[in-house]
């Protein structure tokens, strides 16, 4: 720590519908670019109802968290869970017995000052919903990245979502469309990707198919990406590998089924 | 069952995801600009107001949104009668 003098970026993740993998693309992206070597810190914003703890499998191991860190009982460093995984990974835990209005904007860009020059990457997990909580978590970010489903009511609150933080002045905003069913696609009964860019008119950072493994990952409490097969493992390190300003190509899910795309990563001469 | 007959047999039948997308396009453009279906008719109301004071208008105008991206135009098709 210290030695980089550049800054890290923050990250906020938001999606005004809960219930769309806004905490599930928090510790899949953050798992995955530590494991390329960045410093990545992730902090839950979701007071009252925190579940980054859980998902990471770091439950455990919380002591402190950052409603502590802003009253002075801890310091931050003290705050921080180190990932035992992976030690380029640190969790900064939300307060469960609290809620959203314990914390005002100012307070979280403090923080965020003090996490600049120690990290690459400063994730910020955002609470559903467009009030109190939501202004504290875009307080401190430069970049958003928006996560919806393909489905009527989370597209809507998107974007709401979108209009908002275009009004609070963000020009880096991008898109992750999560559990994307192709089959469904073809058989006109799902909104395909085409008809979320045309709703959204925003840049697309990340298609995520529906995995039944992510179920299985988050019982055990390790993220999905430390798997090998599975698609949406692939789909959540390609958006890692994009948000360090690598090209990389979408999955071509459009092409037979989920079962297809495993037999040809599996047996990739057929 | 009988629904799945009914789908298998009538060709017409507008999928579930273009019935999405047509309530997307304009649940959002309603929400983008803060308007409602009762805006929609207190425009249609007030436009033939002004127009019938000049002209005479035949049958009852169209006006609706079309968005195109971030873009939105209000759409006025008014059939004016002739001789």
């Amino acid at each position: 720590m210290g030695e980089n003098t550049s800054q890290g970026q923050v990250i906020v993740v938001t999606s005004g519908k809960g219930g769309v993998g806004k905490t599930t693309t928090v510790a899949n992206v953050s798992t995955s670019l530590a494991r390329m070597g960045h410093k990545v810190v992730v902090m839950d914003l979701d007071i009252g109802l925190k579940k980054l703890d859980l998902i990471l499998g770091l439950e455990n191991r919380v002591i402190y968290d950052i409603i502590q860190v802003i009253e002075g009982e801890c310091t931050l460093k003290q705050a921080l869970v180190k990932d035992k995984r992976f030690p380029e990974l640190y969790m900064l835990p939300a307060a469960q017995t609290r809620n959203k209005d314990d914390i005002k904007p100012e307070q979280v860009q403090e923080i965020c000052k003090q996490l600049r020059p120690d990290f690459d990457y400063i994730f910020i997990d955002c609470p559903a919903g467009i009030e109190q909580g939501f202004r504290n978590a875009i307080a401190a970010a430069e970049r958003a990245i928006v996560i919806t489903n393909p489905e009527v009511s989370a597209v809507r609150d998107a974007d709401r979502i979108i209009g908002m933080l275009e009004s609070a002045n963000f020009t880096d905003i991008q898109l992750v469309v999560n559990r994307i069913r192709p089959d469904m696609v073809k058989r006109g009964d799902m909104l395909s990707i085409e008809d979320l860019m045309e709703h959204l008119c925003i840049n697309l950072i990340g298609v995520v198919p529906e995995d039944k493994n992510v179920v299985i990952s988050t019982n055990k409490g390790e993220p999905i990406v430390l798997s090998e097969h599975s698609l949406a493992a692939t789909a959540f390190n390609n958006i890692s590998r994009r948000l360090t300003g690598e090209e990389v190509d979408f999955l071509t899910l459009e092409d037979g089924t989920f079962w297809d795309k495993l037999k040809n990563r599996l047996f990739p001469s057929r | 069952m009988l629904d799945f007959l009914k789908k298998l047999f009538s060709g017409d039948e507008v999928s579930s995801r273009e019935q999405a997308n047509n309530r997307l396009r304009l649940v959002l453009t309603h929400d983008r600009i803060g308007s409602s279906p009762q805006l929609m008719e207190l425009l249609q109301e007030e436009i033939i107001e002004v127009i019938a004071r000049h002209v005479d208008i035949d049958g009852k105008p169209e006006v609706k949104f079309i968005t195109e991206g971030k873009h939105t135009a209000l759409d006025i098709n008014i059939r004016l009668k002739g001789r």
